[in-house]
């Protein structure tokens, strides 16, 4: 598929939003879901080879939204595309999140998890849910979009490891404090963050449904290098997080496999 | 789509000389949600066993500069459930279906080439050559007298299909190896595998994948490819099928010049499932342009007068 760039704004040092209009990509696309992107501007290099996977972080008419981090070559060449260029892309990928109505949900993301969450935290408003989010970073830096997300949340807990903005501490403890005031949590972020919530919820029987990243050469389903090792009853399978995923129920995952 | 680009192969008439490689192409369905695999010649479908294999513990895939590095460790479903689950839904498509398959052993590849040989395929590639696993073939594509042995035995219980033989690159001289398949009574060659290769983070001072080494493929290895199908053709008289880095219809021509009759499209399908069939448009109207009649106008015309 083929889109135009309305804005690829700067958002601090570390983050970029990039809008994109493209009205067949916005039909297709479900809360969850991600993108491969193509990265580069110039078709005479052949580097970065791959496309990037990026979780879809809203969408509005007939425009979508990415949040991203510069991280490496990619990245930092995405960075680069100017407004209304045309970037080619993939369709909608992967499976969706569960959203559910009328509940009180706990949201956690983790750094740039908070892409496919923002998504979800609207979605979830809309359904006539209570929606908290607990958003960690390591710095002031990692937490973007803050007066964007006070809009679609009832409660935004922002934390830092080194307290820069928000509380001092990791994610996952403000939401332990409140875990009695909820019926459901979803979360997107470093994998250790995700096992952590994972275990909190199991251990407090709430159903939890994790965001995973995993590298991906096709983001198709055909190069299966994205194997997550999931529990099926007693039996352990492998999952594509491309395709099965990228949402998973937590409780399922075989974390020492995916936390390595 | 003109007549130019009918290719015929090992005595198989493919719409147009573009096959996805085995291994980049899953079962061929993958992709039909994203492109109409109809349009192209063929697809090689992952390699087959006779028995499902998980393939290797993650992380399995590592992007270099223009190219990637795999250890998937030959992950498939086995050859019956293939072949009840994966290939009548593959076989409504239009297009030549073409099954890459190994063996842990000899005797597992002639079990598996007896069972395709029945099944409702057009061709047979054997893999003796993938890195990722000492058992994947490689002790057959790395040995000159064990290539003859393999071919010449799996050959013997064919009756009804070609055999293709997918060369390693990991060798000093391919010549030997196309000469031994050619022995072996092989109907044609694919080359090249993927090279074997390793990337290190420096700041966990760990290799990227969990296998340590991977194979290599991507743009980053056309050089390579070229230079042993051209070494390949000057040594054997049986077809060769490209394949190696191959991203557009220049680089079938490239193939073309140093004897190459057929393609295959591997990792470029990662990078874009759109690609093989921008190759096709763009290799007819180049063939149109320089008023050819069919690309194998072209095979092996290479001019080396200096």
């Amino acid at each position: 598929m083929l889109g135009k760039i309305i804005r690829n704004q700067k958002l601090n040092d570390k983050y970029y939003l990039l809008e994109i209009k493209c009205e067949e990509f916005v039909r297709e696309a479900k809360v969850g879901q991600f993108i491969m992107i193509n990265t580069r501007h110039h078709d005479y290099t052949s580097d970065p080879l791959l496309r990037r996977p990026l979780g879809i972080a809203n969408i509005d008419g007939d425009k979508f939204t990415l949040v991203y981090m510069v991280v490496g070559k990619g990245t930092r060449l995405l960075s680069e595309w100017q407004k209304g260029s045309d970037i080619s892309f993939s369709a909608p990928l992967g499976n969706t999140f569960t959203p559910v109505k009328e509940q009180r949900t706990a949201l956690l993301a983790g750094g740039i998890g908070i892409a496919p969450i923002f998504w979800l935290a609207k979605t979830l408003k809309e359904a006539g849910c209570i929606v908290d989010l607990y958003y960690g970073g390591r710095t002031a830096d990692d937490v973007v979009l803050i007066e964007e997300l006070k809009e679609i949340t009832d409660h935004l807990i922002v934390t830092t490891n080194d307290g820069s903005a928000g509380i001092k501490g990791m994610v996952t403890e403000p939401f332990i404090d409140n875990i009695e005031s909820y019926d459901t949590v979803y979360a997107c972020g470093p994998k250790p963050m995700l096992r952590a919530v994972s275990e909190i919820a199991v251990k407090n029987e709430l159903p939890v449904e994790v965001s995973l990243d995993e590298r991906m050469a096709c983001g198709l389903g055909a190069c299966l290098g994205c194997i997550i090792y999931v529990k099926e009853g007693d039996e352990v399978v492998q999952k594509r997080c491309c395709v099965e995923g990228p949402v998973f129920d937590g409780s399922k995952v075989v974390w020492d496999t995916v936390c390595k | 789509m003109s007549d130019r680009l009918k290719t015929t192969f090992c005595g198989i008439e493919f719409k147009n000389p573009i096959i996805t490689a085995s291994g980049t192409f899953g079962y061929g369905l993958e992709y039909a949600r994203h492109i109409d695999i109809s349009r192209l010649g063929g697809i090689s479908v992952k390699g087959i066993s006779l028995h499902e294999v998980p393939g290797n513990p993650m992380p399995r895939i590592m992007e270099t500069t223009s190219g990637m590095l795999n250890a998937i460790g030959l992950q498939n479903v086995g050859v019956d459930r293939f072949l009840k689950e994966k290939l009548p839904a593959l076989r409504k498509h239009d297009t030549k279906i073409i099954v890459n398959f190994w063996g842990k052993t000899l005797e597992e590849y002639i079990e598996v080439a007896k069972i395709l040989d029945d099944a409702d395929v057009d061709m047979l590639e054997m893999n003796i050559s993938c890195p990722n696993i000492k058992e994947g073939g490689i002790a057959f594509g790395t040995d000159p007298d064990m290539t003859l042995r393999v071919t010449s035995e799996v050959k013997n219980v064919l009756k009804n299909k070609p055999l293709m033989v997918k060369l390693s690159p990991n060798v000093t001289n391919i010549r030997v190896f196309a000469k031994a398949c050619e022995e072996g009574g092989a109907d044609a060659i694919s080359a090249i595998n993927t090279l074997l290769g390793m990337a290190i983070n420096i700041h966990t001072k760990k290799p990227y994948i969990s296998n340590v080494t991977g194979g290599l493929s991507g743009p980053a290895i056309k050089p390579v490819a070229v230079r042993m199908v051209h070494e390949t053709f000057n040594t054997v008289k049986i077809p060769i099928m490209g394949i190696g880095g191959i991203s557009t219809w220049e680089d079938i021509v490239e193939f073309s010049l140093v004897g190459a009759s057929a393609m295959q499209v591997g990792t470029a399908n990662f990078v874009d499932p759109q690609i093989p069939l921008d190759i096709i448009d763009g290799l007819d109207n180049y063939l149109a342009n320089n008023k050819l009649s069919n690309l194998s106008d072209l095979t092996g015309t290479v001019d080396l007068n200096k």
